[in-house]
């Protein structure tokens, strides 16, 4: 175990930042959370976060205000951290430009002025999906490649991170850790936060739409959380390791084929006909499916069509070896979680418009 | 024993006269005999243990000695020493410990020494036998869990026939587990009523014989209720753990490689990547209605939330087949089989007989509550309701290309895309019946002995129009009508559903492009053989294009 440390969470009530936080504090660092609000810090287990050995200090704050809005007090408080990670993000889709923006952009930009005030070594979450609309490998040192994000989320977390890489460029120790898409723990399937992929699979499940523009080739790479939070923790308490890479945490990936299969073993669920997105149109699909579709499916189909494979050799050499095999099983575990806690399973037939808006996301 | 020891040695000696000499063997008499038990007609097995090196073979010697039939093995020390370590290993897990492995064992600890006393001693001696009544009452106490497991969720699941003769069967392990406990250990079951009687306890064996012989009559629910209650209140007094007093510890589960494949409306259960069930109606709602992992009851209760009239029996079909298993909680599937028999597993009904076999929007079912087996591999049945659909794009694209030609006049062109039309034709009529790989075009014609007679009159229509030439417009438009009529023809032979008439709207030509979508999901999951590129391409390139301009 390294030394003890002063850390400084951002987003450590989100669902990767309480998972570091719990981690950090249980290694024995003290942790200082900043906290857009006040509110129990609750992990993955659904379980309220008790700290230890390590201390947990609260300091309320605002990431997308100069100087992260903090008072004189929490000012020098948080000068004293030996270490930053930065896990505060909006990863919900389809939001407005400008909350991309003041989150992820501008929020970034705040924690890096807090950073570049003492040299504070940074461990800057981002996400793999920077990486944009491509096919084959990404690599962990590929940043800016004339990709095109894929949506408003990805091109924040681009230009997050490409902000990173300057102040790396001007002195500033940071790591970078990629995360795919974060879902359910790796052995139980729990999950704290129905977000990223699971209201598309709400959707899908449930037959509300059932004509998908994708490809069966197309490959989503599922991460388990506890697995991103090990990297993560991994990544500041090992910090002279990690420094001045930037690390995939991913996980197991699944071509829609995986997906269309492995859905097929659960009678009560509707397996989605994929067709090309060239024949696609979504003013064709029935009445009851486009308003689902429009809210939930049509923010995520980008990746139903993504053949990009992660290469995660750094992350493998930090000592972060490759998820074991078994995407299938892994897939079987989420869906199984959700249909004991029911957010999968018989369509109580809601209204389109109570669904969640937000189809969420990955990191 | 129903033999003197004069008699046994004089057996002995006779027969093994009878085998060749070399090797000293202590010798042991084994089964039903030397437990006490027998008649006239019960064979002799000899039982011949020898300190040898040698690969003994494991089948038995067969003799007629005296007119009785004698059975002789030959057992090394090792080999024995070998059997008792696996027995020991996979006492364990009683649901894996074979039968025949725990029979051999008990014949030799409960054998009678004939020669060489001292080596069965020492043989018998590697297993204490107060161990291994033990291990033989916790191997009938699981099979009789199991049984009793079963019943309980048949009657759950209405079947109250079937859950009197699983009780019965749990009836007949429980006791064989109690008296096993008491040293009675001989496998057999056939012996049970001298077992019971040499166990002292008349008690038990008179509740026992009277529950055996108990019958409820015939579909009566609460009678089989009663008499599974009894025989669970038996149970728990001879202090058998795990019995299913409730239903709701069990629960449905998976089966590896049953997936669930629906076309249109008709529901497609695929069993091990192998075998298709076709649902009617009811069953595909009952089906639909299964979410694995919860509580057979409360399963029940949703399949009945359907509307589907008596589910229950739907379920046990489906549990029949093997395309959900039962878990007990804690407890692991359930498995039961009869005394002494290997659990069933699933059964698989005789293979559907509809003709044609399907359409593009689905098999064919015998009626709302069927679950019929179709008569063809899963990939084959994927592929021939692929090459149905895309037949049925080629028909109704040639018909197009055809009228097109005769606009122009291009008589040649006209005519090979007729023959295109009727080969597609009947392509998708062979398809249709389940014909798969489908004959070269230019067989198609020859092999029509291979569709029923119901389809003649469209096939000696296609007969007729391909030889057909056109050398004018007035020849052309009656190919073109006598294509029509053919392809109609064709249409009542495999059914409408078959050759929706894809062209005839925007939303029949998407409607018929989704269908082929939806076996794509089938065939891919199959690895079937389906002309998917191909297929594609034309879906991608011409889908939703020639309407877009109508």
């Amino acid at each position: 175990m390294s030394d003890p440390m002063t850390v400084l969470v951002t987003g450590a009530s989100g669902f990767v930042g309480a998972e570091v936080t719990a981690r950090l504090t249980a290694a024995g660092h003290t942790v200082l959370t900043l906290l857009h609000r006040n509110g129990d810090l609750v992990r993955n287990n659904g379980r309220k976060l008790t700290p230890g050995p390590g201390a947990l200090t609260r300091i309320t704050g605002d990431i997308t205000r100069p100087g992260l809005g903090l008072s004189e007090d929490d000012r020098r408080l948080v000068r004293t951290a030996d270490r930053i990670v930065h896990c505060a993000a909006v990863t919900d889709f389809g939001l407005p430009a400008e909350r991309y923006e003041s989150i992820n952009v501008a929020g970034t930009r705040h924690v890096l002025s807090l950073a570049l005030l003492d040299r504070t070594p940074l461990v800057h979450v981002s996400t793999a999906y920077v990486c944009g609309e491509r096919d084959g490998t990404a690599r962990e040192d590929d940043l800016d490649v004339g990709q095109r994000p894929g949506n408003g989320y990805e091109k924040s977390k681009l230009a997050a991170e490409t902000l990173v890489r300057k102040a790396a460029a001007d002195g500033l120790p940071v790591t970078v850790v990629r995360p795919s898409i974060v879902t359910g723990a790796h052995r139980t399937g729990r999950v704290r936060d129905h977000k990223t992929i699971y209201p598309v699979l709400r959707v899908l499940t449930r037959g509300l739409v059932r004509t998908v523009p994708g490809r069966y080739d197309a490959v989503l790479d599922l991460v388990p959380v506890d697995r991103v939070a090990d990297l993560v923790t991994a990544a500041a308490g090992r910090f002279e390791d990690a420094e001045g890479h930037t690390l995939h945490a991913v996980g197991h990936e699944l071509t829609l084929r995986d997906v269309s299969d492995v859905l097929a073993e659960y009678p009560s669920f509707q397996v989605p006909r994929f067709v090309p997105p060239s024949a696609f149109r979504a003013t064709a699909l029935p009445d009851r499916e486009r308003p689902y579709y429009d809210r939930v499916i049509s923010l995520y189909d980008t990746y139903f069509r993504r053949r990009v494979h992660f290469d995660a050799t750094r992350a493998a050499a930090f000592g972060h070896p490759p998820a074991p095999t078994g995407a299938r099983p892994y897939l079987r575990r989420l869906l199984d979680h959700c249909l004991t806690t029911g957010y999968l399973g018989p369509d109580p037939r809601q209204d389109p418009a109570a669904a969640r808006p937000d189809g969420s996301t990955h990191r | 024993m129903i033999l003197t020891e004069d008699q046994l040695q004089d057996l002995l000696e006779k027969s093994l006269t009878e085998l060749p000499h070399g090797t000293e063997w202590a010798v042991t008499l084994e089964g039903s005999i030397a437990e006490g038990f027998g008649n006239p007609s019960s064979d002799i097995d000899f039982l011949l243990v020898g300190r040898t090196e040698d690969d003994l073979p494991t089948m038995p010697s067969l003799l007629f000695v005296d007119g009785r039939r004698v059975e002789i093995r030959t057992r090394s020390v090792g080999r024995l020493a070998a059997q008792f370590r696996e027995l020991e290993k996979d006492a364990a897990r009683p649901g894996r410990l074979s039968e025949d492995l725990l029979n051999r064992c008990q014949r030799l600890l409960h054998s009678h020494p004939l020669r060489g006393h001292a080596l069965v001693e020492e043989v018998k001696a590697m297993l204490p036998l107060e161990r291994f009544r033990r291990i033989a009452a916790d191997w009938w106490a699981h099979r009789a869990r199991q049984a009793l497991r079963h019943a309980t969720a048949l009657l759950c699941l209405g079947e109250s026939d079937e859950a009197v003769d699983w009780a019965r069967a749990g009836l007949v392990q429980t006791v064989k587990s109690w008296a096993a406990g008491l040293g009675e250990t001989y496998l057999e079951p056939k012996w049970l009523s001298l077992q019971l009687d040499r166990a002292g306890r008349p008690d038990v064996r008179d509740r026992y014989w009277r529950l055996q012989a108990a019958t409820p009559a015939p579909g009566d629910a609460d009678a089989a209720r009663e008499h599974l209650t009894a025989c669970l209140d038996f149970a728990e007094d001879l202090d058998l753990t795990g019995v299913p007093r409730r239903p709701e510890p069990l629960t449905v589960e998976r089966v590896r490689g049953v997936t669930t494949w629906q076309t249109g409306d008709r529901v497609h259960v695929v069993r091990g990547r192998r075998e298709v069930f076709v649902l009617g109606d009811d069953a595909g709602a009952v089906w639909r209605s299964l979410v694995l992992g919860r509580p057979l009851p409360r399963v029940l209760a949703a399949a009945a939330g359907t509307g589907v009239a008596e589910p229950g029996p739907l379920l046990a079909a489906f549990l029949r087949y093997g395309l959900v298993r039962l878990a007990w909680k804690g407890g692991g599937t359930v498995s039961p089989a009869l005394p002494l028999a290997a659990p069933s597993g699933p059964v698989t009904p005789p293979p559907s007989t509809a003709q044609p076999l399907l359409s593009v929007r689905g098999a064919a079912v015998g009626g709302p509550r069927a679950v019929d087996l179709l008569p063809l591999p899963a990939d084959r049945f994927a592929a021939a309701a692929m090459a149905l659909v895309w037949s049925n794009v080629v028909v109704e694209n040639a018909v197009e290309d055809l009228t097109g030609a005769l606009q122009r006049g291009q008589w040649r062109v006209a005519e090979l895309t007729a023959r295109r039309a009727v080969h597609a034709a009947l392509r998708g009529l062979f398809s249709a019946h389940g014909v798969h790989p489908l004959p070269a075009d230019s067989d198609l014609v020859r092999r029509l002995d291979l569709l029923p007679p119901a389809t003649r009159p469209a096939t000696a229509r296609a007969r007729e129009l391909l030889p057909r030439t056109v050398g004018s417009a007035q020849e052309g438009d009656a190919l073109l009508a006598d294509l029509r009529s053919c392809v109609l023809l064709v249409r009542g032979a495999a059914g409408a559903d078959s050759f929706p008439l894809s062209f005839e709207s925007a939303d029949t030509w998407r409607a018929t492009l989704q269908l082929g979508y939806d076996w794509l999901r089938l065939g891919s999951h199959l690895d079937a053989e389906l002309p998917i590129e191909e297929a594609r391409d034309l879906l991608a390139s011409n889908g939703a294009q020639p309407h877009q301009a109508r």
